[in-house]
Parts: C-alpha cells; sequence; structure tokens
C-alpha cells in the first residue's frame, strides 16, 4: 500500500513538473461586434512595441480595425517587445504584423532584414485602404516608401510600412540663442565661429547623448555633403567612397565637432547616464546636440536654465547657399515569413494610414495622461499640429531637404562589428582624444569590404 | 530479490523527474550551444549554413573580442584577490576582536548584496559624475582644486567597475568568512598567544589554514560568479563603452548574437567561455588543493 502511494506520489510529481513545459495555450480574447469577413483562424495578432507613445493609441487602433473589417485582433504591446515574443518565434509562433523600429539593441527587426524573413508588401501600397476611397501608396506622403528602411534590399520592392516619423536634427536652447544675440548657424563655418564664441563665455558648442544618435546626424551630414548619389554610393559600400573628397569632408567635419564637445560627454555616452548628456543643453553647458522630436516628452520633468525654449535646426550646409538637411526618423510596421494569415495582416497596414487611425495615434497619450501624438508619414499630417511639434515638423517647409535611408543589410557573415561600432562608437574615442581621425577613418576603410561582400542582395 | 527490484524501480522513479529536468533544461541546450556555435545564423534563422570551425578561427582574430577577453580576465583578478583580501580581514577583525557595533557593521557590509545590480548601478552613476558625483566633489574638497576625473571616461571605466564589483561582493563573503572563523577554537588562539604570536602571526597561521576548505570553494564560485556579475554591471553601468572600452565576454557576445544577427558567432563565444570558465574552475581547485586540517 504503501509502496504503492509513493509510486503515485512521484508520477503525480513527474506529471506536474512536465505539465509545467507544456506550451501555454493562447486565449484569444472574446470579439467584439463579431461580423462576417472575419478570418477561419479567428483573427490575426498584432505585436507592437510601446515607446513614448504609449500603448493606448494601438487598442484604440486594432478596436477601430476589427470595428471597420470584422477581423479580430489580438494586441500583444510591450516595452520590451523582443522579449515577449522572441522565444515563441523561435518555436516557430509568429505573430502576424510586428510594429518595431530598427536601430533597437536586440535588432530583431535587422536579424529578420538579414534573413530575409520578411513578407513582400508592394502590393498593399496599391490596396485601397480599409473604409476609404483612397490607396495606401496615394496616402503615404513622398519617398517614404522608396528608402532602404523600406525596401532594404534596393530591387524596387516594399517589404516594411513606415510608421510614426520624426525628423531629427540639432536641438538646441532658443532662449539662450535670443538672450545672447547669436544667429543659428546656416554653415559649418558659422558653426566653428558660434564655437569660438560660445567658448569664450565657458559654453561647449556640441554634445550628443549617445553616440547611437550619430546615425541619423552622419548620414544627413553625407547628404549635405555630396548629396543623394554620394549618400546612396556610401551606403552601399562602395569601393574606394571612403577615399573620396566627400568622404573627407565628412570626416573632418564630425572631427572638428568632437574638438567642440563638451569633454565630459563620452564618459555619459551611455544608456544608463545619456540624460546627463541631454540635460548639458538645458543647463546652458553646450549648445547643440542631434536628437528628434520625443527629446521635448523625455525630458519634460527635468530642470532648466531660466528662459529655456526648445529650438531645432537642420544640420548647416557645407557651402554657403548649399543644401542643409535633416533626417527623417521613423519607425517600421511588416508581416514576418512566418505570420499565418498574411491577407488580413496586409489589410491590417493598409488601415494604419487610414484617417481614423491617423487621428488615433496624433491623439496619442503616453503613461503619465500626457499628450505624445504620433505621426504617421501620411500627406498634409503637418497641418494639424500644434505647439513644439507644429515648429518641428515644419522644418522641411523651412528650406531643409528631408534625408532618409540607412546603410543596407547585410547578412550574419559579418561578424564582430556592426556599422554603429564602426562609424559612430569611435566618436566617443575622438572626443577623448584616444583615436585620431586618421584611425577612425582606417577602422571604416578595413571593414567596408567585408560588408560590400556580405551585402544582402 | 522481488523487494530489491521494487526498491530500484522506486530508486529510478524518484530520480527520473530530476534527471529529465536536468537533461532538458541543461545537457540539451548547452549542446545545442556548441552546435550552434558551427553555424552562420541569427536568431530565427530559417536557413542555417554549416560553417565548421570558421567562428572559431575569426574569434582568435577578432581584436574586439580579444579586447573583452582581456577585460574580463582583469576584473576575475582583481576583483578576487581585493575582495577576498577584504572580505578576510574584515571577517578576522569584526570576529576576532572586541567592537563597539559588531552587527551594525555586518549588516552595513551586507547591504550591497542585497541591492539589484540597476539599483547599484544607479548609485555609482551618482558617486562617478564628473560635474556634481560624490566621488569628484570629495577629491575636490581634499586636494583644494576643481578635480573632473572621467570616471566612465576611456581611461578610467574599467577602475570605476572594479570598483562597484568589489563593494557589491565583499559583504557576502564577509559573512560567510565570519561565519567559519567562529568555529575556530579560541584555545588555538590562546594557546598561540602564550607562545608569543601576535594577532597577525595567528590570522595567517591559524586562521586561514583551518578556514581553506571554505576558501576554497567560494573562491570557485566567485570566479564562476564574477564572468556573469561583469556581464550585468556592463550592461547597467556602460553598455560596454566609450567605444568598447568596458566589454566583457559575455557582453561582447550579447551584442554579437543579438545587435548584430549573428548568432551562430554569438554561441562559439559562448561555448568558448564555458570551456574557459570550467577550465579555470579544474585550475583554482588543483593549485588551491592542501591536505585539510581539522581542530
Amino acid at each position: 500500500m504503501k509502496k504503492i502511494l509513493s509510486i503515485l506520489l512521484v508520477s503525480a510529481l513527474t506529471v506536474s513538473v512536465l505539465a509545467g513545459c507544456s506550451s501555454g495555450k493562447k486565449e484569444e480574447a472574446p470579439a467584439e461586434g463579431e461580423s462576417a469577413g472575419g478570418s477561419e483562424e479567428g483573427g490575426i495578432t498584432v505585436a507592437a512595441i510601446e515607446t513614448a507613445y504609449g500603448s493606448k493609441m494601438w487598442e484604440d487602433v486594432c478596436a477601430a480595425f476589427t470595428e471597420e473589417t470584422g477581423i479580430d485582433v489580438e494586441l500583444i504591446t510591450d516595452k520590451n517587445l523582443e522579449d515577449v515574443i522572441g522565444p515563441s518565434m523561435q518555436g516557430g509562433d509568429y505573430p502576424d504584423v510586428i510594429h518595431l523600429a530598427t536601430g533597437r539593441e536586440k535588432a530583431l527587426t535587422e536579424t529578420f532584414i538579414k534573413d530575409q524573413n520578411i513578407v513582400e508588401i508592394t502590393d498593399v501600397l496599391s490596396m485601397t485602404v480599409p473604409g476609404e476611397s483612397e490607396k495606401v501608396g496615394d496616402k503615404i506622403a513622398g519617398g517614404f516608401t522608396e528608402t532602404s528602411l523600406t525596401n532594404p534590399y534596393g530591387d524596387g520592392k516594399t517589404y516594411l510600412a513606415p510608421m510614426f516619423y520624426s525628423p531629427c536634427g540639432l536641438f538646441y536652447n532658443a532662449g539662450l540663442m535670443e538672450e545672447k544675440g547669436w544667429e543659428v548657424p546656416a554653415t559649418w563655418d558659422e558653426m566653428w565661429e558660434l564655437g569660438d564664441k560660445a567658448k569664450a563665455e565657458g559654453i561647449s558648442l556640441f554634445t550628443y547623448p549617445t553616440t547611437g544618435y550619430f546615425d541619423a546626424f552622419f548620414y544627413a551630414l553625407m547628404y549635405s555633403v555630396g548629396g543623394p548619389e554620394f549618400f546612396d554610393k556610401a551606403t552601399n559600400y562602395e569601393e574606394g567612397i571612403w577615399d573620396s573628397d566627400e568622404a573627407k569632408t565628412c570626416f573632418d567635419i564630425v572631427a572638428k565637432l568632437a574638438s567642440y564637445t563638451e569633454p565630459t560627454t563620452p564618459s555619459q555616452a551611455n544608456d544608463q547616464d545619456f540624460t546627463k548628456n541631454q540635460q548639458l543643453v538645458l543647463d546652458n553647458k553646450a549648445l547643440f546636440m542631434p536628437n528628434g522630436t520625443w527629446i521635448v516628452g523625455e525630458m519634460a520633468e527635468a530642470p532648466r536654465a531660466d528662459g529655456f525654449k526648445w529650438g531645432m535646426t537642420a544640420l548647416p550646409a557645407v557651402k554657403e547657399g548649399g543644401d542643409s538637411y535633416s533626417y527623417t526618423w521613423f519607425e517600421q510596421a511588416w508581416i514576418p515569413g512566418g505570420a499565418e494569415n498574411q491577407d488580413d495582416a496586409k489589410q491590417f497596414i493598409a488601415f494604419l494610414y487610414s484617417d481614423k487611425a491617423c487621428e488615433l495615434f496624433a491623439g496619442a497619450v503616453n503613461a503619465d495622461g500626457e499628450p505624445a501624438p504620433a505621426i504617421q508619414p501620411v500627406l498634409g499630417i503637418a497641418d494639424t499640429l500644434e505647439g513644439d511639434n507644429q515648429m518641428f515638423y515644419s522644418i522641411y517647409d523651412n528650406g531643409a531637404k528631408a534625408a532618409m535611408g540607412n546603410f543596407a543589410a547585410y547578412d550574419s557573415g559579418v561578424v564582430g562589428v556592426s556599422n554603429r561600432e564602426v562609424w559612430f562608437d569611435p566618436v566617443n574615442s575622438l572626443v577623448s582624444g584616444n583615436m585620431t581621425e586618421e584611425e577612425w577613418i582606417n577602422g571604416i576603410k578595413e571593414i567596408n569590404d567585408q560588408m560590400r561582400e556580405n551585402m544582402v542582395q | 530479490m522481488k523487494k530489491r527490484s521494487g526498491r530500484s524501480r522506486f530508486v529510478f522513479l524518484c530520480a527520473a523527474p530530476a534527471v529529465l529536468l536536468f537533461m532538458v533544461f541543461m545537457i540539451i541546450p548547452t549542446i545545442n550551444v556548441f552546435r550552434m556555435s558551427l553555424f552562420q545564423r541569427s536568431a530565427y534563422s530559417v536557413n542555417e549554413k554549416f560553417v565548421g570551425m570558421e567562428n572559431f578561427a575569426r574569434l582568435m582574430s577578432d581584436k574586439n573580442f580579444i579586447r573583452s577577453m582581456q577585460n574580463t580576465i582583469l576584473l576575475i583578478v582583481v576583483v578576487t584577490i581585493v575582495t577576498f583580501a577584504f572580505a578576510l580581514v574584515f571577517a578576522a577583525i569584526l570576529t576576532r576582536e572586541k567592537i563597539k557595533g559588531q552587527n551594525f557593521f555586518r549588516i552595513i557590509f551586507y547591504i550591497p548584496n542585497i541591492l539589484s545590480v540597476v539599483v547599484i548601478s544607479a548609485i555609482f552613476s551618482a558617486i562617478y559624475d564628473t560635474n556634481n558625483g560624490m566621488l569628484n566633489s570629495l577629491l575636490s574638497l581634499f586636494s583644494g582644486k576643481t578635480v573632473a576625473i572621467l570616471w566612465k571616461g576611456e581611461n578610467m571605466v574599467m577602475t570605476s567597475l572594479i570598483i562597484a564589483m568589489i563593494w557589491q561582493a565583499i559583504g557576502y563573503y564577509m559573512v560567510m568568512y565570519m561565519a567559519s572563523m567562529a568555529s575556530v577554537p579560541q584555545s588555538l588562539y590562546e594557546s598561540a598567544g602564550l607562545d608569543g604570536a601576535g594577532r597577525i602571526t595567528q590570522f595567517f597561521q591559524i586562521t586561514l589554514p583551518l578556514i581553506w576548505t571554505n576558501i576554497r570553494t567560494t573562491l570557485t564560485f566567485f570566479i564562476i560568479s564574477t564572468i556573469n556579475m561583469a556581464f550585468l554591471f556592463v550592461k547597467a553601468m556602460t553598455s560596454g563603452g566609450p567605444n568598447g572600452a568596458s566589454e566583457v565576454v559575455l557582453s561582447y557576445m550579447y551584442k554579437q548574437a543579438y545587435t548584430n544577427s549573428s548568432y551562430g558567432y554569438g554561441m562559439a563565444i559562448g561555448a568558448l567561455v564555458f570551456l574557459f570558465s570550467f577550465g579555470l574552475s579544474a585550475l583554482v581547485n588543483v593549485v588551491t588543493r592542501r591536505e585539510p586540517l581539522e581542530f
């Protein structure tokens, strides 16, 4: 009897332990207003990163989509979305739509691009927006669906849908500039002059949150130095491109800027302390920093100098009368190759550009209940903005050209280095004097060939 | 006979869950790490390409990997030596000497151990701040001029990490040694005292040899945990920067596996770290082997 009891207990233990290992069954949220048109599997799964815009807007947009099309949506939002959906994707269970930008530390989107594991969505551009009569392609603002961020393989096919854009540029204290009677520099020569004037008053010309912010800066700089042609060659790692005069000009400007950078910047340029660098601008210790429009919300609670007023400018032109550029940073939504309900997923992506969705995104509030508008890249949206955002988003109306795109994707054959480590991280060493401009350029040239050879075709 | 087979069945059933779990969660994943290190792939790759030992060959000429390995070894050596020296001395003082507020000190030293690494990194972010940080302010106060050391700058960042890691670890090991020192019989010290042995001689001739077994065990634990803790500290305090100056081997592995989408390469680093920690523990075990003393 005792033996039977022990065997029973042991088996119960084994079973209960193993039961813990079985994969949890996904529970489908009860459908609201279920109607015809719902897919056989019972809708789609949308995974969206929760950022400064909060997650409420996604709930609203998903509900509006279900109301419009009758397709149920199971929404997953999280600040660390990769950790939530990553394990189940490794197990072969993919969401149908993923909204997650490139440039994050876990580089999930980049990984899918490199693996060519993303569904082509060129046909979505010719789809009609659900509930409207216009086509998706006609609603999206010009240029957004022609960049390497949406067409990563340079074959004219679109794989990623552009979402929430934000102009990037140099942010400064407009109040301080007015008080001192300084003009915002239109060329780099004026920039250096201003740097000397500011230095005399104990203010550094430049700082940056982390070297990650140099991507937008460097892209815009490449555009302003050599135009789109040079940018394309450089971002496709063309042979000998870093020996060209244009490249030399770019390197010289960054190296000179490094010498004008607030000296504590590199020691604070990490994920823990980057707000201290941003604080330098609020405290009038540094004049300019590269950033995006989210900075206003990010530093909303931070103390600041009297009379502080946010200002934003495009990158100065290289020569008098030359073009000045502002990089357009945007996020991406895409359908992973393993998605089951791809047709419904495409419907969902099309819906993201509807007037209804744009309005819901623009009315987003963050976790503290503060307004944090997420701006979809659709035509005419800048006219509807207010306050600081109106000033930021009108940068392109005031003469600055839009710079878009990024370095071409390479596959996992390139190991030990990434674009950021080769191009941007060394800026920390340039500022601290541990590296010369020459060493930086040599490092780039060394790796350029490896990247070109492993480019995803 | 029948009773015996019934017994072994019972033993088998008892051991089965543990063995099964160990297989599923330890053995198979470890084998998988070694397997994936032979492929070129990302974390979510549908297709993987077999590249044999190429990942390992590339590692040997990867300057960034070598630097991260150097940083890791530096941390293991310096943090271990300093932590153990301080932990032993503090433990000896707190057990052997009559000090007011002994328990108070014990708690104070132990507190860093119950804080999470994220909290510690926030504390040290305030301590190391160049303009308003505690450390620079103190140095300025004593030197009479403005000190602006960049504690998290390229030249100082490893020192700053070492200080934080030592600060965090001392208390735990001190409490461990206090426990074993308390069990050393008082009579040994008394007779040594009669023979004219001073406190320092007593520490080296009596205390250390008698708690050697304990030191040996904790040393192995500590070396392995330093490899892991270094990752957490780097992640929370410096993100490996500036420009890779504070990269350690596990943070580099993480960067390769995820940020650079070279999962296979990352796993090759993982496999090396696995062998490295295994070898190091074995080495420490052999080097520190002594005839156990009993009291």
